[in-house]
Order: C-alpha cells, then sequence, then structure tokens
C-alpha cells in the first residue's frame, strides 16, 4: 500500500507517524501554515491601516451573525436529511425559495390591505405558517418523487437527482412567478433600529437572530424528548436495526424532510425580509452557503449547523474586510461568495469532520 | 374497474391533471399553442395537453400481480379503465380552468404569471368554459383510453404506433430546419412542409406510416440481420470500421449539407462533446463526480486568450492585459491543455481523501472561486473582469479563418475525434481498467495494489486538459470572453450530457451532446425552457434509466452476465425444490427425492 492512499490516510498517518513522514501531511501542513500566514499578515496590515472605525466592525459582526442565523435554519436541514440518508440533498435551497415565493404572495396582499401594518405580529405569524407549509411540501414532495425511488442505489446516483431536482425547481419557479425580482415589505414595525449596547442595531437582524434561535431550540427539544425525535435517532443510527425495533423508517424520513422544510420556510420569510426581495435563484447562494454551515460545524450535528451558521456569517462579514482589504484587493465584497467556497475546501481538506465533528476524514 | 383499482385509477388521474397544471402554469402549453406540428390543428400545445391522460392510462394499466399471478388486462379491459383515470384527469384539470376564470385570472396572474385570458382559451379551445370543460373530459377520456389500450397491446402493435407519433412531432418541430437543408439540397420543402408551419397533413400521415411500417419490418426481419451484424461485428473489427468511417464521413459533410446558422449550432455542439469527452473520464471512467468542471474550461478559454495575446474590454476603451504571450493557437492550444492538466493536479491534490458527495461539493466550490474570480476587479488587468476580452486569435491557417461556423466545425471536428480516440485507448488500457475498478470499489481496488492516488490524479488532469481544449475552442468560436459564459450551469450542462448518454459511454457523449445542445440550439423556442428540461433529464434519467440512453458496452455486458448468472441460480434453485422436498427427521434436515 502507499504512502497516502484514499480514505485511509487517515490510518496510514496514525500508523506510520513515527517512520515516516507522509508526503500529503508534509504538503497539507506547509499548506496550512501559508493560508495562516496570509490571513494573519493581511488582518495586521487591514488594522494597522486603520481602513475601518470599530463601528463599522460592529456592524459586520451584527450582519455577519444575522445572516449566519439564517444560514444556520437552512443548514439544519442538510443536516438532519445527511444524518439519516447519507446524502446532500442538494435541492434543500429551492425548498428554501419556494417558502419566500408563497409567503411573498401573502406579504404583498397584505402590505397591499394595510393588514400588515395594523396587526403586524398576526400577519408575520400567518406568513411563516404558509412558507413553513409550502417549504415542507416541496421537500415532502421532492422526497417522494426525486430521492425515494433510488434508495439504495449507488450514492452519486441520488446526488445527481438532487442536482436536476434543484435545477428543475428552480426554473419552474421561473416559470411560474416569472424571472424579474420581486419587492418584498417587511412590516413598519420591523423597520427601522434599536440601541443595543450603545449602537444601531437594526430591528430586521434582532429578530431574525431571536427567531432563529428559538427554532433551534425548539428542534433540540423535539429531537430528544419526543417519540418520533427519538425514532429519528434511532434511524440516523442504524436504519435497518431501527427498522426491525418497530420503527416506521419510511415515516421517520419523510418528517425528516418535513422538518427541514418547515425550518428553510421559516429561514426564507427571514432572509427575503432582510433582503426585501425575492427571486428564483434566491436559493442557490444561501443554499451552497448553509450546505458549507453544515459541513464546518460537523454535519449530523443539531449545534454544529447553528454553530457553523454562525461561524460562517461572521467569517463571510468579517473575512474579505479583515484580511483582503490589507493586501489592497479593490472590492474585497465581490470575493465574498468565493470566501464562502473556500472557506469550504478547507474544512473538508483539513477537517473534514467540522468544529463538532472527530476529525475523523471518513466520509464517505 | 376490473383488474384497475379504483383508488389507483384516481391517484393516477390526478397525478394526471396535476402534470397538465403544471406545464400549463410553467408557461409550455400556451407557449407553444401555436406551434403546428401537423397540419394546423396539432399544435405542440394540443399535444401537451393530450399527453398527460395518455401517460396517466398507459401508467394506471401496467401489469399486477394479483394473488401471486401476473394480472395482465385484456385490451377492453384497459381501454376502459384508462378511459376512467384520463376523464379524471381531464375534470380535475377543466374544473381548475373553470375556477381560474371563474376567480379571477388577472388576480391569479399576480401570483402565476402564465395565467392570462390568452391560456384560458387556448385550453379551453375557445368555445367558453363549460364547452371547454367537456372538451377537456373527452380529452382525457380519449388519451386515456388509447393509453390503456397501448399498454395492452403487444409490443409488435405498439412499438410502430408510438415510434411513427413521435418521428412525425420531431420533425413537425424541425419545421424550421430541415426546409433549409432540403433547399440546401435543391428538394422542395412544400413536399413535406407548410409554408410557414409542420408537416403538412398527408406528409404527416405519410411519416407516421412509413416509420411504423419500417419498424414492422425491421422487427419481422430485424433478429436475423442483427444477428448477422453481431456477430460480423465481433468477430471482424472491419465492420466497426466501416461504421466508424460512415460516421465520420456524415460528420465530414454536415455543414455543407446545413448552412452556417446550423453548423454554427453545431460548433457549440462540438465544444461541449469535448467537455462531456473530458467530464466523462473523470465521473464516467473513474467515478469523480466533479461539479466545477467549468472551472477547466474557463482556465482552457482565458489562458488561450493570454498566451496568444488579446485585448481587454474596458470601460474607456480597449487596453492590453497585464501578461500576454504571442503564441500561435496551435502551440497555444497545447500549452493551455498541460498547464490545465497541472491545475487537475493541483485541485486534485488536496482532494485526493475525499470521495463521493463531499468530493462533489469541493469541486463545485472550485468551480464557483474560479467563476467568482472572472468576475472580480483584483483580476481586472488580467482577464478584463466583467467587461472581458476581446481579439481572441482565430486559428487561422495560412488566411483561412476558423471563425465562420462552417470552418470553426471542422476544427472542433479535429479535437473532438482526437479526444474520442484517447479516450477509447484509455478505457481500454490499463489505466482504464485501474479507473474502473476504483470506482467500483476504492478499497478493493487499493488493496489488490492499484495506486489509487496515482490514478485519480491522472483522471483529474485528463479530464482538466480535454476539458480546458474545449474552452480554448470556445474562445476562438466567439473571439471574446465575458465571466457569463463561465458559469456554474456549464459544470451541469456538461454533466447532463455524460449522464443522457451514459456514464463512461464515448458514443453517450456524442448522443448526449446532439441532444441536450443541438435541439435546444435548433429549436430556439424552447431557449427559456432549456435548463427547466436539462433538471427534468437528469432527475428523468436517474430515476427511470440510469445507464442512460447509449450504455458503456463493457458495463452492460457485466451487468448482463451477473443477471444471466442469477437467473440460471435461481432457476437450479427452483428445479431442485421442484425435484427434493426436505424432509425434517430429528434434528437433521434431509432432502429427498419426490416421486415423480
Amino acid at each position: 500500500m502507499s504512502t497516502a492512499t484514499g480514505g485511509d490516510a487517515t490510518r496510514d498517518v496514525r500508523m506510520g507517524r513515527l517512520e515516516r513522514l507522509p508526503w500529503r501531511t508534509i504538503i497539507l501542513v506547509v499548506l496550512a501554515v501559508l493560508i495562516l500566514a496570509t490571513i494573519a499578515i493581511g488582518a495586521y496590515r487591514t488594522l494597522a491601516e486603520d481602513a475601518y472605525s470599530g463601528d463599522a466592525w460592529r456592524d459586520f459582526i451584527v450582519l455577519g451573525l444575522a445572516q449566519g442565523a439564517i444560514y444556520a435554519l437552512i443548514a439544519l436541514g442538510y443536516t438532519l436529511v445527511y444524518g439519516i440518508l447519507r446524502m446532500i440533498n442538494f435541492a434543500h435551497g429551492e425548498v428554501f425559495m419556494f417558502g419566500a415565493f408563497a409567503s411573498y404572495f401573502f406579504a404583498s396582499a397584505y402590505s397591499a390591505s394595510g393588514f400588515l401594518d395594523r396587526q403586524p405580529l398576526l400577519a408575520l405569524t400567518i406568513l411563516l405558517v404558509v412558507a413553513m407549509a409550502t417549504s415542507a411540501g416541496v421537500a415532502m414532495l421532492l422526497e417522494r418523487v426525486a430521492y425515494r425511488p433510488l434508495r439504495g442505489a449507488p450514492r452519486l446516483v441520488p446526488l445527481i437527482t438532487a442536482i436536476g431536482a434543484s435545477l428543475f425547481l428552480q426554473n419552474t419557479a421561473r416559470g411560474f412567478f416569472g424571472a424579474s425580482p420581486r419587492g418584498y415589505r417587511k412590516p413598519e414595525l420591523l423597520q427601522g433600529s434599536w440601541t443595543i449596547f450603545g449602537g444601531d442595531v437594526a430591528k430586521i437582524r434582532v429578530v431574525v437572530l431571536l427567531t432563529a434561535a428559538l427554532a433551534v431550540i425548539a428542534l433540540s427539544l423535539f429531537v430528544a424528548r419526543t417519540k418520533t425525535g427519538r425514532s429519528m435517532r434511532a434511524v440516523a443510527e442504524d436504519s435497518e436495526i431501527a427498522s426491525l425495533m418497530g420503527v416506521n423508517v419510511n415515516g421517520v424520513i419523510v418528517t425528516t424532510f418535513a422538518i427541514g422544510g418547515l425550518l428553510a420556510g421559516i429561514a426564507g420569510v427571514l432572509y427575503a425580509m432582510t433582503f426585501e426581495q425575492v427571486n428564483f435563484f434566491m436559493g442557490f447562494q444561501p443554499g451552497i452557503a448553509a450546505f458549507t454551515a453544515a459541513v464546518l460545524g460537523g454535519i449530523g450535528s443539531i449545534a454544529g449547523a447553528a454553530i457553523g451558521g454562525l461561524s460562517l456569517g461572521v467569517l463571510q462579514a468579517l473575512g474579505p474586510s479583515l484580511i483582503l482589504t490589507g493586501y489592497h484587493i479593490p472590492s474585497p465584497f465581490q470575493l465574498r461568495e468565493a470566501f464562502t467556497f473556500l472557506v469550504l475546501v478547507l474544512v473538508l481538506i483539513f477537517r473534514p469532520g467540522g468544529i463538532l465533528g472527530t476529525g475523523e476524514a471518513e466520509k464517505v | 374497474m376490473g383488474p384497475v383499482g379504483l383508488r389507483s385509477a384516481i391517484a393516477a388521474g390526478l397525478v394526471g391533471a396535476f402534470a397538465s397544471l403544471y406545464l400549463a402554469l410553467v408557461g409550455l402549453t400556451e407557449r407553444f399553442g401555436d406551434l403546428e406540428l401537423i397540419g394546423e390543428q396539432v399544435t405542440l400545445g394540443r399535444v401537451l395537453l393530450v399527453v398527460p391522460p395518455l401517460v396517466a392510462g398507459y401508467v394506471v394499466t401496467r401489469p399486477r400481480v394479483v394473488a401471486g399471478e401476473r394480472r395482465i388486462p385484456t385490451r377492453v379491459e384497459a381501454a376502459f379503465a384508462g378511459a376512467s383515470t384520463g376523464a379524471i384527469a381531464g375534470a380535475v384539470f377543466g374544473a381548475a380552468v373553470a375556477f381560474a376564470e371563474w376567480f379571477d385570472v388577472n388576480r391569479i396572474r399576480e401570483v402565476f404569471i402564465t395565467v392570462s385570458p390568452g391560456l384560458i382559451e387556448f385550453v379551453t379551445f375557445e368555445r367558453g368554459v363549460a364547452a371547454g370543460f367537456v372538451i377537456l373530459v373527452v380529452i382525457g377520456v380519449l388519451g386515456g383510453a388509447v393509453g390503456g389500450a397501448l399498454r395492452a397491446s403487444s409490443p409488435l402493435v405498439r412499438t410502430p404506433i408510438v415510434l411513427g407519433a413521435s418521428v412525425a412531432i420531431l420533425l413537425g418541430l424541425l419545421q424550421r430546419i430541415i426546409p433549409v437543408a432540403m433547399r440546401q439540397l435543391d428538394l422542395e420543402p412544400s413536399v413535406l412542409y407548410e409554408v410557414s408551419g409542420g408537416l403538412t397533413i398527408p406528409a404527416g400521415v405519410g411519416v407516421i406510416a412509413v416509420t411504423a411500417g419500417a419498424n414492422v419490418l425491421w422487427t419481422r426481419s430485424g433478429p436475423r440481420v442483427r444477428d448477422r451484424i453481431r456477430t460480423s461485428a465481433r468477430e471482424q473489427p472491419v465492420a466497426r470500421t466501416a461504421v466508424l468511417i460512415v460516421v465520420l464521413a456524415v460528420a465530414a459533410i454536415l455543414p455543407l449539407l446545413v448552412g452556417s446558422v446550423i453548423s454554427e449550432v453545431l460548433g457549440t455542439v462540438m465544444v461541449f462533446m469535448l467537455l462531456g469527452l473530458g467530464l466523462n473520464i473523470v465521473v464516467g471512467y473513474a467515478g469523480l463526480l466533479d461539479l466545477g468542471y467549468v472551472a477547466f474550461f474557463a482556465f482552457g478559454a482565458y489562458a488561450l486568450a493570454l498566451v496568444t495575446g488579446a485585448t481587454l474590454n474596458t470601460t474607456t476603451g480597449a487596453a492590453e492585459p497585464a501578461f500576454a504571450l504571442g503564441l500561435n493557437f496551435y502551440i497555444g492550444v497545447w500549452v493551455v491543455a498541460a498547464l490545465a492538466a497541472g491545475v487537475g493536479l493541483l485541485i486534485g491534490a488536496p482532494v485526493l481523501r475525499l470521495r463521493g458527495d463531499y468530493l462533489a461539493i469541493v469541486t463545485l466550490g472550485l468551480g464557483e472561486i474560479v467563476s467568482i474570480l472572472t468576475q472580480s476587479r483584483w483580476l481586472q488587468p488580467f482577464v478584463g473582469g466583467l467587461q472581458g476580452m476581446r481579439g481572441i486569435t482565430d486559428g487561422a491557417i495560412g488566411g483561412l479563418s476558423f471563425r465562420p461556423p462552417q470552418n470553426f466545425y471542422y476544427l472542433a471536428l479535429a479535437f473532438v475525434v482526437l479526444a474520442v480516440f484517447v479516450s477509447w485507448r484509455l478505457s481500454a488500457s490499463r489505466i482504464g481498467r485501474a479507473w474502473n475498478a476504483m470506482r467500483e470499489d476504492e478499497q478493493v481496488a487499493d488493496a489488490m495494489g492499484i495506486s489509487t492516488t496515482k490514478y485519480k490524479l491522472l483522471a483529474f488532469a485528463m479530464g482538466g486538459a480535454i476539458g480546458s481544449i474545449g474552452g480554448a475552442l470556445f474562445a476562438v468560436k466567439i473571439g471574446s470572453l465575458t465571466p457569463a459564459s463561465f458559469q456554474i450551469l456549464v459544470s451541469i450542462t456538461a454533466l447532463a450530457v455524460v449522464i443522457l448518454g451514459g456514464l463512461g459511454s464515448i458514443p453517450g457523449v456524442v448522443v448526449g451532446a446532439l441532444v441536450l445542445i443541438g435541439l435546444p440550439g435548433l429549436l430556439r423556442e424552447f431557449e427559456e425552457y432549456r435548463l427547466l428540461i436539462y433538471g427534468g433529464v437528469l432527475v428523468a434519467i436517474m430515476v427511470l434509466r440510469p445507464q442512460g440512453l447509449v450504455p458503456n458496452v463493457r458495463r452492460t455486458r457485466e451487468l448482463h452476465e451477473e443477471e444471466v448468472e442469477q437467473d440460471a441460480w435461481a432457476k437450479g434453485v427452483a428445479e431442485h425444490e421442484e425435484a427434493y422436498a426436505t424432509v425434517v427427521v430429528g434434528d437433521t434436515v434431509v432432502e429427498e427425492k419426490r416421486p415423480e
């Protein structure tokens, strides 16, 4: 067996650490040092130049946290499905998009009739329910039509299907609702900002963070305390044994997709209100970012998705300005999404298990 | 309802109704409402109204096992069951149409932009809602009955009918293309086609009759001919060479036949054929799902522009890029390919230990990074940012420019033939077998002494090199580059090309590119639905026919042999069970031969 082959690299490393240094490890270490040095030098130069004020940094962080909270909600959908089926539901971003779109139609009607500002809490509740129901419906339909027939097929097959489903759903929305973006108005209640710790923070960001936190807590309780949650954990552990123990595996899988959809629906409303528009392509970037967040936190773990989402949000908001400004790269924010992907690639290369993961390379 | 339960009829009917509703809401029905296929009455939009109940009727009458017996409905039963199913489909769809009309079409349009008075008029055949409802139910009944009857008929009857209808529809769709080609050949198009429309009615009937007749003849005498071809192909490579020469000859004269508009489309097909061939090595041979293939495509295009010299577009006019070599295209393209192989190694090395879906996502990320970088202001001095580059070499030899579509086609064809040859030799070589082994089971391959590291890197390098040549040719073809051409959709399109044809199959890539790039390129009407169709194709192929349209021969043979062996084994077991009875004597199990 060669020094470092495929998925057995870590085992090899562990066994052979004393006798020989595998060349792959050397390359990785050098790469890691280079990356860390790049980050440190960039950050140092940015700070030394005083390119941004203290307020700007605080704004970046708040923005990042709010954005990260939305990523966390979507990431939960990836994580739950991955935990149970070991597959990446690539079309989850589109599930999120459909929820946002469905709530848009209610929001615009309520906005026109004035109901949105007269009864903001009731209206928001309805918007959330509509988005959650739609997203859950799309997720369940997706599972039934695209994934269930392929259960047990080689692993690339459902992934390719998921990519196809993603493209299909995206362009379905384009056909149904049109290609041009639509403005999404948030109620007056959520416009403007509050003063927190002596600085202005947009109300919507606070609401986003609180809603996301509530949703994550509710989900954790659901998975930890209820009977359905227990069956979900059982199926995630070993679906065959679970089915022998009387767990309805199919039912659990559908429930999992539905729960992922519910959370994506909440995220859809929050995202639409933050950016004040919806369009058919809006699911792609948050979908990938949320997947990155799930991997960053340790895929399969609920707390991991939450931590990964928040970390990625902050990294995205801070990273380009903190690191790239130091190198005088023009328009660092253009590279924000490239930064997301870079984080994803680096996490998968250096710590495939994620922050909360075990650090095991094997993710086959 | 005989062999079909009421519940499954209702379920299939509802699915049919939703399919009709989907087609209407997504805009296909009305968009193609006046696309005449045969005569003036058979439009694509109307075909789309008939197909859902027809398919519902076909599906609902599938043979099912009742009390351990395979129950195949008779033709009358099936027609009746199909008609009931189609009636449900038509009635539900008609009710939805009536509801839309009653509710207020303009308010529905605030949500579904395709719902318009025109759509309602179209689906009710301009006869008002009540009459329209009746018409839709009648269409459902007839479509469903035909679907059911087709299912219950023997394939000898079914195949010619379905084939004839499909060919007629396809020829009708190609109404802008075939007449042009016919004129090129000094044939009078009005023999087949209306002046501005699809096939004439006599031509349509003729096409259906000829196709069906040919199919019947082929099924009758086909087996003998097929056997002869098959044995000769196996025994004499001469036959295969002959087929190859015919294909090449057709490919060589194609642009002369079809004119420059279609040659332009064929050029794009060739570029994607190269991408498909390259991706086929990575995904089909080595089993590494690469979703960032656009990275190589973009690298090839921009690198070629830089090594052969090009101009940057800027808001204030043209500018020289910060880096430029003045190489000739025919040297530059190999430099680019070699560099891309190096990039493939660089990308491959750190992601080696990732497998399956993780690898897919990392490559997706790398692809996205490349396409974001092409737009960035950071690399603007090199690649022109959003404004892009122009003035790219046209690969001229002695004054013969390869920019015009008909000339470009030949340049691209040369590279495609080369890539096909390389792929073919690779798949038959030790390397190809190593990839095969690695794809089937990496750990076993590793245990057998195959260096998976080496072969993975080799796959990335080869795939990268071929993909970058595709990009370089693309740059030559259009002569200017903007980041809009290098989005993730390129990766997905290339993947769809490989998947549709069949993973690991070279003819599959050729067919996949022709169908997925050629057809939408020829049928401009479909342009806005191209991605919808790609998505649908990916899902449908994976669910219904994962081996693709033109499967890899070796793999099919392996699967087939396995099946034959399993069948033989199962048969053996059954015979054994029939012949012997199991008798338990005390604690031991004894088998006793049954009395005859």
